[in-house]
């Protein structure tokens, strides 16, 4: 069993319960027992339990607390269940659950402790500490490329346990040996052929004690795990206009409502004047919100308008006044021992490598960038005096549940999430802003259903962005080798700034994030320094689509292709000469093998470009093939190759990592949040297009198996998209672009 | 941001193309009461007028793309989502102008205050004839288009004027919205320049 | 005022400049079609009228003029699919899954006019549909695959 199997083992086990007509199967913690978000369903002096699996004599219910995105988090939670349990997940019903401590997420913090590549013991350790602090602040979160590291023993665990005590009750009904039985869809199969339904034995289940003592399926046996034609549970949903997602949902009685918000983060409304609103069509109240004012009208289309025409008067941002006045902050705290975070990566002494006339250097920016997913931010909240009720796609159900009791003064139990799925998130929906608005709003009519919906504009100006980013590089190269590193990253925090916002914890210490996918890469390199400095917290941040390495990958990559080009050598084979982790190197040999990598000329006005990004302790090489047209830089061809030690959705997998190459390459091109008088300047998509079909090459998508660690896919395909396309550009043309978004530098047809 | 509210009187509005189609008056000036160097003046408006973006940027001949401008979108661009125009002009199959650029059955205000939206008027939306090539020309280039019959439909300088007055989509670039910025001086301003160099003869810089 | 979708006539009662795409979704509970960015930026909103593809947020009802609206709900459902959806399913284009209501209408308004678009035409008609996950390059080859389903039919 792999270490991550053992960390699960210890921090929970699967339990059973009895629930109306059947039961429930599922884990529970043991250290501390946590709360259980079921208990309200059972009767007294029964099992406090998490629920995996439910089942009654209506059918088969499977938990999947981690939410979908998009990013296929639901199927794949199912179908780890499914696996082991012998059902057809298609066949059972799916639901997110209630939020609930149970369904922490120890994978989330523990990629927070250590690069990817190191398996030493005292990484192990410090990965388990992580998951203690996780369970501790009941971080029940989507994200971090965490699902399928989280979930993979745990839920197989749930399937199996779930899958023995069927047999175990058929055993006891039949006097058959419980060795004797087998399981096919839904049913325990006795030596004679006749079979049970699980939902027959749902109730004898719950009665008797759970079989703990389970060994999970090796995988050359699994049916559904890793099997090219294993399908996402919701295509057809997706494909028909059936899907609910959180802005299609409808609660009886319910009443449309919009915002305006102060859009400088954060700041006061001083006053506002709503009289014209008020006589609009469809208006029916108007909600002074904190920093903003609400309205609620027959529909949505009329909030929006009405929201519009309120005219407010608002208060100063708490941060510098326009970009200009925000790259000052960056330039000042680079290289600034003042403002040091830390310094994670220090290898031979680059201070007396660099003294020298040779020197290279080179300086980096990154920009704010919106999230922007197709789905803007929304709502339904219900509140009475007793209770409150909440309908949102939502990344942190538990403190979505907090916000709401701090301002309802109504107990934790009394308030309810129901998270709905989601239209895209790349980390917009662990934010929750919208959430309290909604709140608030529907403490104005208590008994009244309320449906917030932001505007495109007001969600695209009230972005928690990305947070901009400044690098300074330093390096030299000797003998047709890269022989000196040395960059420094001035960035604001992300983490901090993130959750204090949204759970109310102070995070001490340094922000691992800030130099995230610059120190943590497996190169060896004579004099290697990577030194992060935190600058004052401006906007106020939160985690985009790979976090730090979205903005490093780009920063740590170029500098390197750049040593890499002065020393005269390839680059692809510098690379791996230079990498020392075997799993990174297979991944960008593999990368040249298809591509066809004979170096970075393609012929006249043609050329091609390598990156490579380790993130979330996936390795993943890229190479982008350009042509210089006469209107600009055409993509003509992306080649990805990753390693994630196990290929659970091979299809989805795919998906993941070009859908994310995609991501990293439309931003790249022409995406950023610009600020003037407080306010971000891009309020819609005309102004951060991202990538359009017509721009997308063609690609090839390779995944390796040779890592120790099973990974998830969500963002480790961001990074290296950016500086795979820099690098290919600059083999076209020779123009070194070291500012994103590129297409301040040059054209794109 | 302030979007006025769109009343209910639109209902009422059938009457307003016509409104303000008659709200421009075509008078042209005598006969021989412009001299040739009036109607150079007159021509240097014209092509103000015409050398805008808000007029060039559908005026793209042969290329087959309207580009965008304006202060989000840094020098003039091609029109995002990679929009052609066809040969007819109108969009290519199933992605024609129309299908973002919706027609109003009614010239109501306010259609096109949303900025950024597509903006409509009440006619089917479309780039101007490949022939009327304006984007990226010079004074002279365009001067001899607009007097030249085999490229500007055979029309007259009254016929131009009367084109201005029926082309609800040239009325538009006078009141663009949406905070967008409107064509140099007036729609009328614009056809009394028009009218005033066809009679002083149609003469262009290079002559 | 009435209105005819799904071939269905539905009568409402809203603000003429209010956009057909709210009419659909808050009015007639309508939900296939998509909140994107109400500019016609994104496209998730895209609507058959009259067998043409529409940015549904950009047409006031009162322009609608008789025009027969047909949503994702009207061009196929989950029992009786549309070629283009039978496509979408097999080549597991969704991620998130929100623009693809937008995409599915306007490949197949496509492939009423064209039945066997170049690459370029799919590149050219595709492009005003925004997905933000990144899932052309199988919306690609579904358009394609649905192409062949069509002429085989």
């Amino acid at each position: 069993m792999s270490r991550v199997g053992t960390i699960a083992r210890r921090t929970f086990l699967i339990g059973s319960a009895t629930i109306a007509g059947g039961v429930a199967f599922g884990a529970y913690m043991v250290n501390r027992p946590i709360p259980n978000p079921l208990l309200d369903d059972l009767a007294e002096g029964e099992a406090a339990i998490t629920p995996y699996v439910k089942i009654d004599a209506n059918g088969i219910t499977l938990i999947t607390p981690r939410a979908e995105m998009g990013q296929g988090a639901v199927a794949l939670q199912a179908n780890l269940i499914a696996e082991e349990l012998d059902i057809d997940p298609a066949s059972a019903t799916l639901t997110p659950g209630m939020p609930g401590l149970a369904y922490y997420n120890a994978a989330t913090l523990e990629e927070g402790a250590a690069p990817g590549y190191d398996d030493s013991t005292s990484t192990q350790i410090t990965r388990y500490m992580f998951g203690k602090v996780a369970k501790l602040i009941g971080l029940q979160i989507t994200g971090g490329s965490s699902t399928t590291p989280d979930s993979f023993t745990k839920l197989r665990t749930a399937g199996a346990v779930a899958r023995e005590t069927l047999k175990e009750a058929a055993a006891q009904r039949t006097g058959v040996d419980r060795s004797q039985l087998a399981t096919k869809d839904g049913h325990v199969i006795l030596p004679n052929g006749e079979e049970i339904a699980y939902t027959a034995l749902a109730a004898e289940s719950a009665l008797i004690a759970p079989v703990e003592d389970v060994t999970l399926r090796d995988p050359s046996t699994w049916r559904l795990l890793g099997k090219p034609n294993m399908k996402r549970l919701d295509m057809v949903a997706k494909s028909t206009g059936t899907e609910i997602y959180g802005i299609d949902c409808k609660v009886d009685g319910m009443v449309f409502a919009s915002v305006c918000a102060n859009p400088a983060i954060g700041g006061d409304i001083i006053s506002f004047d709503a009289t014209t609103a008020k006589t609009m069509p469809g208006v029916q109240e108007i909600v002074p919100v904190t920093g903003g004012v609400g309205v609620i009208a027959s529909n949505t289309w009329y909030a929006i308008q009405a929201a519009n025409a309120v005219e407010c008067v608002w208060g100063p941002g708490s941060y510098p006044e326009n970009s200009e006045k925000m790259w000052n902050v960056l330039e000042t705290a680079i290289d600034n021992e003042d403002y040091f975070n830390d310094r994670q990566r220090d290898e031979g002494d680059v201070a007396v490598a660099l003294e020298t006339d040779d020197i290279i250097e080179a300086e980096y920016r990154v920009p704010y960038l919106a999230h922007a997913p197709m789905e803007p931010m929304n709502a339904i909240v219900l509140v009475t005096d007793t209770k409150c009720e909440i309908w949102s796609g939502v990344q942190a159900p538990i403190w979505t549940r907090d916000k709401a009791v701090a301002l309802t003064g109504l107990a934790p139990e009394n308030v309810h999430v129901y998270v709905q799925q989601m239209g895209g998130s790349f980390g917009h929906r662990a934010e929750i802003k919208h959430v309290e608005q909604a709140v608030e709003i529907a403490m104005a009519v208590k008994g009244t259903p309320v449906k917030l919906t932001w505007s495109r504009e007001e969600d695209m100006t009230h972005e928690f962005p990305r947070p901009p980013a400044i690098a300074r590089a330093r390096g030299k190269v000797s003998n047709g080798q890269v022989d000196t590193f040395d960059l420094s990253v001035s960035q604001a925090a992300v983490i901090p700034s993130w959750l204090e916002r949204n759970s109310g914890i102070a995070m001490p210490g340094p922000d691992p994030s800030i130099a995230h996918g610059s120190w943590d890469q497996p190169f060896t390199i004579p004099n290697y320094r990577v030194t992060a400095y935190r600058a004052p917290d401006m906007v106020p941040v939160s985690t985009w689509r790979s976090v730090g390495a979205s903005g490093n990958g780009f920063m740590h990559d170029t500098f390197m292709d750049e040593l890499i080009h002065a020393a005269g050598a390839d680059p692809l084979v510098e690379r791996v000469r230079l990498c020392f982790d075997g799993t990174s190197r297979k991944v960008m040999e593999e990368v040249g093998k298809i591509s066809g990598w004979d170096g970075p000329s393609l012929g006249e006005n043609r050329g091609r470009g390598i990156a490579f990004c380790m993130s979330f302790g996936v390795p993943v090489a890229q190479v982008v093939e350009v042509t210089n047209t006469p209107n600009g830089i055409k993509i003509d061809k992306a080649f990805i190759v990753a390693d994630v030690g196990t290929v659970l959705d091979p299809k989805n997998a795919e998906a993941q990592l070009f859908g994310g190459m995609i991501y990293g390459l439309g931003h790249a091109i022409n995406s950023e949040l610009t600020y003037e008088n407080y306010a971000a300047q891009q309020d819609n998509y005309h102004a951060n297009e991202g990538l359009r079909l017509f721009q997308t090459p063609e690609f090839e998508v390779k995944i390796l198996e040779n890592g120790h660690h099973i990974r998830g896919l969500g963002e480790p395909g961001v990074p290296p998209a950016a500086p795979a396309l820099g690098n290919a550009i600059f083999a076209a043309t020779g123009q070194r672009i070291r500012e994103m978004p590129f297409h301040k530098h040059i054209n794109f047809v | 941001m302030k979007y006025p509210l769109l009343v209910a009187v639109i209902l009422g509005m059938g009457s307003a193309v016509l409104a303000r189609e008659t709200a421009v008056e075509i008078v042209p000036p005598a006969e021989g009461s412009v001299s040739v160097e009036d109607g150079l003046d007159a021509w240097s408006r014209v092509y103000e007028v015409t050398g805008h973006p808000r007029c060039a940027n559908c005026h793209t001949g042969p290329s087959d793309r309207p580009m965008w401008s304006g202060p989000t979108y840094g020098e003039t661009r091609p029109h995002g989502m990679n929009i052609q125009a066809g040969e007819s002009r109108m969009g290519i199959e199933n992605l024609q102008c129309s299908t973002c650029h919706t027609t109003k059955d009614e010239d109501w205000d306010n259609a096109n205050d949303i900025p950024h939206a597509a903006p409509r008027v009440a006619m089917g939306w479309q780039l101007a004839p490949v022939e009327a090539d304006w984007f990226g020309r010079s004074t002279e280039e365009i001067c001899a288009q607009l007097r030249d019959p085999d490229r500007n439909g055979g029309r007259t300088a009254i016929d131009l004027a009367e084109h201005l007055n029926h082309d609800l989509i040239l009325h538009w670039a006078w009141s663009p919205g949406g905070g967008r910025e409107p064509a140099p001086y007036s729609l009328q301003e614009h056809i009394n320049d028009i009218l005033a160099w066809g009679v002083a003869g149609m003469p262009c810089p290079q002559d | 005022m009435e209105i005819s979708v799904n071939g269905e006539k539905r009568e409402i009662d809203v603000a003429l400049d209010m956009p057909l795409l709210w009419v659909l979704r808050d009015e007639l509970g309508i939900m296939g079609p998509k909140y994107g960015c109400g500019i016609a930026q994104c496209g998730a909103c895209t609507v058959h009228i009259d067998g043409m593809a529409v940015r549904s947020c950009q047409l006031a009802v009162s322009d609608l003029a008789g025009g027969e609206v047909t949503t994702i709900e009207g061009l196929g459902t989950p029992d009786a699919l549309h070629a283009v959806q039978e496509a979408w399913i097999e080549e597991q284009v969704a991620q998130c899954g929100y623009c693809q209501s937008g995409q599915i209408m306007q490949a197949a308004s496509l492939l009423d006019a064209d039945p066997a678009p170049s690459d370029e035409k799919i590149d050219a008609v595709m492009s005003g549909n925004l997905c933000r996950c990144g899932t052309y390059p199988r919306i690609r080859a579904a358009v394609k695959s649905a192409a062949t389903k069509l002429q085989e039919t």
